[in-house]
């Protein structure tokens, strides 16, 4: 029963994040130092139109990240040098996926889906925090850019085009 | 977590719903459990109430209706807003073009579309449809329409109110000040150098000197109080004359008044200096008048200036002249026949010189001969030309017809022609006034000036700063130009900006426009149109790079004209 309870209760927080109109990460808190699936949800095209590309930039200390391919979308990936050295496993890291593209796809306005990645969260980021991921969701030659990022003190609600973002819990 | 934001209507969150269902589920469910269980779901519904998740409601405008910027030829019986997803109204004003604000009431939603009745017939010029809706999410997003009825808002006309009792003042100072130096130095100099018995006309000329006197520092003092907009009762206070004293009319009073000393000293001082002070006195009439005013501040200075001197100059030889002759014929005609010839000998080109340089004057000012009706300067013009037509025709006649039989001793036309210079002398004060008129009325030259200086604004921010100019800087049909720059001055080469202006006060939410990249450095928008004057928040969103934007904002003013 306990465990019904604590479900539906899930359910109902999850719910709370159901219903969106913005492009979001589907988990929204992870503890540094370990790996991480992020799964971008897009709820909806640019004003109506349908979405052809999503692109989603790597914050640092977000490492060895892994894209997964998506049928009908051509995936690409942007790599560069990272700002430090980063150790995961014993191997000493210093270049790697800085962006992720998913596009040539055609995902109409009034349908839904995700476009998934797997990366290390470094174990020296500062848990508390928020990360974000901004992303540009292009639809033909319209384009929306999910990449604000609140000024220190600013409400991220008052932001009308919030880049997707996860809160940093202390390492487990 | 961070918490869920909540219309302003009240209206709740589409995911607090269900949030809500989902803990009322569980409540039942647990009706006949433990404690702690009912703890837990206690905090559940707490915490799913209190903190009910992120809202993600984003509605993007689609269409309008009018399009945005449209010119129409008569109001619309209905608006419509198409967003790309469900919306409810929450606030939705009509701002008029004289910046009145209607609130939209009655409106009908049609699945994204929002139809909204037009409540009034509407006049012409620019009006903005703002809204601010909310999605079903519960975000609420806002904007603006601009469309025109007619054609896009001139400026309006601001309605500055006028202290006639100031302007009174200041007119009256301005005429007696005029007639010092025209009537009195003018006088001084014909009674030196022309008059043969320098008594005649002496008192007038004294008297007009020291009108002149009193008048040239009251006037200062006066352009003080216009220049603060205070009242005349505030005469005496410093601040006045602080601000009159950093006025360019502080050099014409000065000038002035060294001309109307040298003129008094010429009159009375050691009959030495009498012609050298006279002719002195009578430049600084043009010097005083070239120091300020309209026409000596007009482009190019180095015409203008020159000009104004000489017009003034030669406006107190003929009409200071007037009195003193007029006088002298009437009773002493025999000793008034060598003035009247030297005077008569000497006028033409003066008159040459005063014609000439007059009409290049008013050429300059006025521009294009329709300012000469439409505006107040050109109708002072008008008038000024009318009497000087009445007047450069009796002077002709005094000069052709009269002027040989007077000076032979004609005693008839020598009366004749006294009553003919005391009418000149009329509508040469006439003249002076209409002049002095013209403080009030700035020419057409000016006035386009003043119309198409740019509205500019530096925004500085850590990360990013700008210049932007809004030209011409009031309401109406503007252009903006953008320059942007990092915060150390290093170059931002920016991929797209966006100009952003919103005036929340009058209930206009963001007009946005995105700038354009002509190549020369700058970010355009052109055809944008400001509604209405006041003080505007613009904003810049400086996209970096496809991941960075960076928005800064200040606020800017928006002249009325």
């Amino acid at each position: 029963m306990k465990k019904y309870l604590l479900a539906a209760g899930a359910l109902c927080v999850l719910g709370t994040n159901a219903a969106f109109a913005h492009i979001t990460l589907e988990t929204q808190e992870a503890p540094v130092g370990s790996t991480y699936k992020a799964v971008l949800r897009v709820p909806h095209g640019c004003e109506g139109k349908a979405t052809t590309a999503v692109r989603v930039q790597i914050p640092e200390g977000v490492i060895a990240v892994k894209p997964m391919p998506k049928p009908g979308w051509t995936l690409q990936t942007k790599k560069g040098k990272y700002e430090k050295s980063y150790q995961l496993y014993g191997e000493t890291l210093t270049t790697g996926v800085k962006e992720v593209d998913w596009s040539g796809g055609n995902l109409p306005d009034e349908f839904y889906d995700e476009f998934v990645f797997r990366a290390s969260l470094a174990a020296d980021l500062p848990a508390g925090q928020t990360l974000y991921f901004p992303v540009v969701q292009e639809c033909g030659d319209a384009t929306d850019r999910w990449i604000e990022i609140p000024a220190a003190g600013q409400n991220e609600d008052a932001l009308e085009t919030p880049a997707p973002s996860i809160k940093l819990l202390p390492k487990k | 977590m961070i918490s869920c934001w909540r219309a302003p209507s009240g209206r709740a969150n589409h995911s607090c719903y269900d949030g809500m269902n989902a803990a009322q589920s569980s409540t039942t469910i647990h009706l006949h459990t433990g404690p702690l269980v009912w703890l837990v779901a206690a905090v559940m519904a707490i915490a799913v109430l209190a903190v009910p998740g992120r809202a993600f409601a984003h509605a993007a405008l689609v269409a309008t209706d009018p399009a945005d910027g449209a010119v129409l030829a008569q109001g619309p019986l209905q608006f419509s807003l198409t967003f790309s997803e469900p919306v409810s109204p929450l606030v939705l004003t009509l701002v008029r073009p004289d910046g009145t604000q209607l609130p939209l009431t009655s409106y009908r939603l049609d699945g994204q579309t929002l139809a909204i009745d037009n409540p009034e017939r509407l006049k012409s010029g620019t009006h903005v449809l703002s809204w601010r809706v909310v999605s079903e999410d519960g975000h609420p997003v806002g904007g603006s329409t601009l469309f025109s009825i007619g054609a896009p808002s001139a400026a309006p006309v601001a309605g500055e109110p006028v202290d006639w009792t100031l302007r009174t003042a200041i007119w009256a100072a301005r005429l007696l000040l005029y007639a010092g130096l025209f009537l009195g130095v003018g006088g001084a100099f014909a009674l030196a150098w022309l008059a043969k018995d320098r008594r005649c006309g002496q008192r007038f000329v004294a008297a007009a000197l020291l009108f002149g006197l009193v008048a040239a520092p009251v006037s200062l003092g006066l352009q003080g109080l216009d220049g603060l907009g205070a009242p005349l009762a505030r005469f005496a206070a410093p601040a006045v004359w602080k601000t009159a004293l950093e006025t360019s009319f502080i050099w014409t009073v000065l000038i002035g008044l060294i001309a109307l000393g040298l003129a008094l000293l010429s009159l009375a001082g050691p009959p030495g200096l009498r012609k050298l002070a006279a002719s002195v006195a009578l430049l600084g009439v043009g010097g005083a008048l070239a120091a300020s005013g309209h026409a000596s501040s007009a482009e190019p200075q180095w015409l203008t200036r020159p000009l104004v001197f000489l017009h003034g100059t030669a406006i107190a030889f003929w009409a200071g002249a007037l009195a003193p002759l007029g006088l002298a014929l009437r009773r002493r005609p025999a000793e008034a026949r060598a003035f009247l010839r030297r005077f008569s000998r000497a006028i033409l080109p003066v008159v040459v010189v005063l014609a000439a340089s007059g009409i290049v004057l008013a050429v300059i000012q006025v521009q294009a001969p329709a300012a000469l009706v439409h505006t107040a300067y050109g109708r002072l013009l008008l008038l000024k030309l009318a009497l000087l037509l009445f007047l450069f025709t009796l002077a002709a006649v005094n000069r052709w017809t009269l002027t040989a039989p007077a000076e032979a001793g004609d005693t008839e036309v020598q009366r004749r022609l006294v009553r003919s210079i005391g009418i000149e002398m009329l509508i040469a004060l006439a003249i002076f006034g209409v002049a002095a008129g013209w403080r009030f009325t700035p020419p057409p030259r000016a006035l386009a000036i003043a119309a198409a200086q740019p509205v500019s604004i530096h925004i500085h921010t850590l990360q990013a700063m700008a210049d932007l100019s809004i030209t011409p800087g009031h309401a109406g049909q503007v252009a903006a130009s953008v320059v942007i720059m990092t915060g150390d001055f290093g170059p931002l080469d920016a991929k797209e900006v966006t100009l952003v202006l919103s005036k929340p006060d009058s209930g206009i939410e963001p007009i946005r426009r995105p700038a354009r990249k002509p190549g020369d450095g700058t970010w355009r928008v052109d055809n944008l149109v400001i509604p209405i004057p006041g003080r505007w928040n613009a904003r810049l969103d400086i996209l970096v790079s496809d991941f960075e934007m960076m928005k800064i904002e200040a606020p800017i003013d928006i002249r009325s004209d």
